[in-house]
C-alpha cells in the first residue's frame, strides 16, 4: 500500500506539472459552473415565467367584470376568460432540464375544444432546441468522458514512449499497482470535480438534501467508472498513444453520438406515432364542420356522452353557447383514438429507450438523471393528463351555467377551478438506470482487468 | 555454490525470431560480467529475461537463487538496473527523481543523503535542484547511477551504459564499476564496447545468434587479443 500512495503522490505531481490537463481541468470545471449557471436560471425564468400566470388570469378576470358588468352567460365567460395549467419544475430540474425546454411548461386553456390549445406553445428559436440546453446533466455525460480520455488516454504509453517506464518497473513494484495508482489519481481527480459541481449544483438550486442526492451521486460516479473501465481495456491493449487517442475517441463517438442516434432511428421506426399536426387538423375539421351540422344531431351526439343535460330545451336559435361547446366537445372526442394512440407511442417509446439504454451508458445517464430531476417524457406526458383532467373540471363547473341557463356573477369567478402540477422524480427509471449502469461498469472492469491479467505489461 | 545470477538453458522464442537459444551462465558476487555480440546476438533478451521484462520459452533465470519468472517482484529486491538511455520524469529535478526510484526501492534517505549520492555519482552540485528535462544524457546517466547505487542491490543489470557518454564520463562509470565490484556487487552489462569490456570487466562472453560461444577470463586476454577474438566470432 505504501508503495501504491507514493505512486499516487507522484502522479499528483505529473498531473500538476502538465500545464495543459490542468487547464483543460480548469475549463471543464468553468464550462461546468456555466452549466449550473444555465440550468438554474432557465429554471428559474421558467419559474418567473410561472408566476405570473395568476397576475395575468387575474387582469384578464378584472377585465372580463369590466366587460360584463352584471349576471352574464356562461358561454361569454367561458369563451373570453382564460385560465392555466401549470407545471411547476422540481428543485432537481435546473440540474437536468430535460425536456422541459422543448415541452411547454404551461398551457393556457379557454373552455374550447381542449386538443388545439393542448399543443398550442410559444414559439422559441428552432436552432436553439437543435442545440439543446447546456444543463449540468450535458456536462456530466458529454463532456466528461473527454476530460476522463484527455487525462488517461496515454495512461502508460507515455511513460512507456518516453523511456521511464523500463526503469519503474526495474523497481519492486507490481504493475497492476503502477495502473491502478495512476487510475486512482484520475479518478480521484474527475470524481472530485464531478462531486464538487454536483455540490454547487445542490446547493444553488436549493435541492433538498435526501435519497435522490444519494442516486444522483451514484448515477454519477457510475457513468464516471464505465468510461475508466473503458480507459482500462485499451491501457490493457498496450499500444501507442495515438492508438490510444483514436480508440477512446471512437468509443466516445460511438457511445455518446452514434449509438444515441441509431437508437433514435431505431425507435421512431419500430414505435411510430400520429403526427401531432394530423391530430390538430382532424380536430379543427370536427369542430369548424360542427358549425354546418344540424344541432340536434350534435345535441344528440352529445347527450350521448352526458345524459345528464338531456332534459335541457331543444335548440331552436340560430346560435347557443351549449351547443357550440358540445361540438367544441365532440372535436376532442372524435380524435379521442388518436390522442390515445399518439401518448401510448410516446410511452411505447419511452419505455424501449429505458430497455435499450443498456447499449449506450450514456443514454442511460441522460435517461436517468432526467428521471430524477422530474423532466423526463413521463412526466411531460403526467403533466399533459393533469391538464386535461382540469379542463374536464373547468368543463363540469360550466355546464350547469350553460345546460341550466344560470347567469354567471362576479362572485363566480372566485368558484373556478385552478390547476397546478409540480413534477416529481421518477425514481423507479433512475434506479432502474443505476442498476443498467453497475452492470456496464462491471463488465468493461472485468474485461480490462482480465485483459491487463492475460498480457503481462511489457515496459519497452 | 550459490550463484548471485544464473541462466539455466534459458531460451527464449519470439514469433519470428529464435533469440536465446539455451543460455547457461553463471556469475558470482563480485564479478564483472561483460556480454559481447553484434546487434540481434541476444544481449539484451538475457537482461530482459533476468529482469523479468520478457518469460522465457524454456529454462530458468535465478538472481540469488530465487527465480525470475515465479518471483519477479522479489527479484527486483536484489537488482539494479540502467538502460542505454536512463530516461527520467523531466519536470521533476535530479535529487526527486532519486527520491521518487528509491522511496519505490523502499528507501526513505534524508535529502543530504540523497544529494551524496548523486554527487558520488558524478552529477555536478548545480545540476541536482534543476529540472531533468535541462539535463544532457550523461547526466541523466549520472542519476540512473545513483538510483542503482541508492538501492544497495547485489545485482547489477547494465544495458549499454556507456553508449553516447563521452570519455571522461565513460572513465568515471567504469571506476564506479570497479568499486562497486569490490563491494561484492555482481554486473552483468551488456556492450558494444570491447575496450570498457576488457578494462572492468572480469570475465567477457561472446554472443553469436543467441548463443554464448565463449566465455574468458579478461586477465588472460589484453585488448588486441579480446578484438581479435570478438572478430573472429563476428565473421
Amino acid at each position: 500500500m505504501r508503495t501504491f500512495w507514493i505512486l499516487v503522490r507522484y502522479e499528483w505531481r505529473h498531473f500538476r506539472a502538465a500545464k495543459g490537463l490542468v487547464l483543460l481541468t480548469g475549463l471543464v470545471l468553468l464550462v461546468g459552473l456555466y452549466g449550473i449557471y444555465y440550468g438554474t436560471t432557465e429554471i428559474e425564468r421558467q419559474r418567473q415565467h410561472l408566476a405570473t400566470l395568476p397576475t395575468l388570469a387575474h387582469h384578464n378576470v378584472e377585465e372580463l367584470k369590466k366587460k360584463f358588468p352584471g349576471p352574464a352567460d356562461a358561454g361569454d365567460i367561458g369563451y373570453y376568460h382564460t385560465t392555466f395549467a401549470v407545471h411547476h419544475p422540481t428543485e432537481w430540474a435546473s440540474l437536468a432540464l430535460g425536456q422541459r425546454d422543448v415541452n411547454p411548461y404551461y398551457v393556457k386553456l379557454r373552455l374550447l375544444g381542449l386538443q388545439g390549445q393542448l399543443y398550442a406553445s410559444e414559439n422559441v428559436n428552432p436552432t436553439k432546441v437543435l442545440s439543446g440546453n447546456f444543463d449540468l446533466a450535458f456536462v456530466l455525460v458529454y463532456l466528461f468522458p473527454l476530460l476522463i480520455i484527455a487525462l488517461s488516454f496515454n495512461l502508460l504509453s507515455s511513460e512507456k514512449e518516453q523511456g521511464i517506464l523500463v526503469l519503474l518497473l526495474a523497481q519492486p513494484v507490481r504493475p497492476g499497482v503502477v495502473v491502478a495508482a495512476k487510475l486512482t489519481l484520475r479518478l480521484l481527480l474527475v470524481l472530485g470535480l464531478a462531486l464538487l459541481l454536483s455540490a454547487v449544483a445542490v446547493a444553488w438550486a436549493r435541492v433538498p438534501l435526501d435519497g435522490r442526492v444519494g442516486v444522483w451521486v451514484a448515477l454519477v460516479v457510475l457513468y464516471c467508472l464505465f468510461w475508466f473501465g473503458v480507459v482500462a481495456i485499451v491501457t490493457a491493449l498496450q499500444r501507442n498513444s495515438a492508438f490510444n487517442a483514436v480508440a477512446l475517441v471512437g468509443a466516445w463517438l460511438v457511445l455518446v453520438v452514434l449509438l444515441p442516434g441509431l437508437l433514435n432511428v431505431y425507435v421512431d421506426a419500430t414505435r411510430p406515432v400520429p403526427q401531432g399536426l394530423e391530430l390538430t387538423i382532424k380536430q379543427r375539421e370536427e369542430i369548424h364542420g360542427g358549425w354546418d351540422k344540424p344541432k340536434s344531431e350534435t345535441m344528440n351526439r352529445f347527450f350521448a356522452l352526458y345524459p345528464q343535460w338531456r332534459d335541457t330545451a331543444t335548440i331552436r336559435e340560430r346560435f347557443v353557447w351549449r351547443w357550440y361547446y358540445a361540438f367544441q366537445h365532440l372535436g376532442d372526442e372524435s380524435v379521442r383514438p388518436l390522442v390515445a394512440a399518439y401518448t401510448d407511442g410516446l410511452r411505447q417509446r419511452f419505455a424501449l429507450v429505458e430497455r435499450l439504454a443498456w447499449v449506450s451508458p450514456a443514454v442511460n445517464a441522460q435517461v436517468s438523471l432526467a428521471a430524477l430531476a422530474g423532466t423526463d417524457l413521463p412526466t411531460h406526458l403526467a403533466f399533459q393528463q393533469s391538464a386535461t383532467r382540469y379542463h374536464d373540471a373547468l368543463r363540469a363547473f360550466y355546464y350547469p351555467y350553460l345546460f341550466r341557463k344560470v347567469a354567471f356573477t362576479h362572485d363566480d369567478y372566485a368558484k373556478e377551478p385552478t390547476h397546478t402540477f409540480t413534477s416529481t422524480s421518477e425514481l423507479g427509471t433512475a434506479t432502474s438506470g443505476l442498476w443498467k449502469l453497475l452492470v456496464s461498469v462491471g463488465v468493461v472492469w472485468a474485461t480490462g482487468l482480465l485483459l491487463l491479467q492475460v498480457r503481462p505489461l511489457n515496459p519497452r | 555454490m550459490t550463484y548471485i545470477l544464473e541462466a539455466k538453458e534459458l531460451r527464449k522464442q519470439y514469433p519470428n525470431k529464435l533469440a536465446l537459444r539455451g543460455l547457461n551462465l553463471q556469475i558470482e558476487p563480485g564479478e564483472v560480467f561483460c556480454l559481447l555480440g553484434q546487434n540481434g546476438a541476444g544481449k539484451s533478451t538475457t537482461i530482459n529475461l533476468f529482469l523479468g521484462f520478457v518469460q522465457p520459452t524454456a529454462g530458468a533465470a535465478y538472481i540469488n537463487g530465487v527465480e525470475v519468472a515465479s518471483n519477479p517482484l522479489k527479484i527486483k529486491q536484489y537488482l539494479a538496473y540502467i538502460p542505454e538511455n536512463v530516461m527520467l520524469y523531466a519536470h521533476l529535478t535530479g535529487v526527486e527523481n532519486l527520491a521518487l526510484f528509491s522511496s519505490l526501492a523502499g528507501f526513505r534517505y534524508s535529502e543530504k543523503e540523497l544529494l551524496e549520492y548523486l554527487a558520488n555519482a558524478g552529477l555536478p552540485a548545480e545540476a541536482v535542484r534543476r529540472r531533468v528535462g535541462t539535463y544532457s544524457k550523461g547526466m541523466r546517466q549520472k542519476v540512473g547511477i545513483a538510483i542503482a547505487v541508492a538501492k544497495h542491490a547485489k545485482v547489477l543489470l547494465l544495458d549499454e551504459p556507456t553508449s553516447g557518454l563521452d570519455p571522461k564520463a565513460s572513465n568515471e562509470f567504469s571506476e564506479l564499476l570497479r568499486r562497486l565490484s569490490q563491494q561484492g556487487t555482481a554486473v552483468l552489462m551488456a556492450t558494444h564496447d570491447l575496450f570498457r569490456a576488457k578494462e572492468v570487466g572480469t570475465r567477457v562472453g561472446i554472443m553469436r545468434e543467441g548463443e554464448l560461444v565463449d566465455v574468458r577470463p579478461t586477465a588472460t586476454l589484453n585488448a588486441n587479443e579480446l578484438e581479435q577474438l570478438y572478430l573472429t566470432y563476428m565473421q
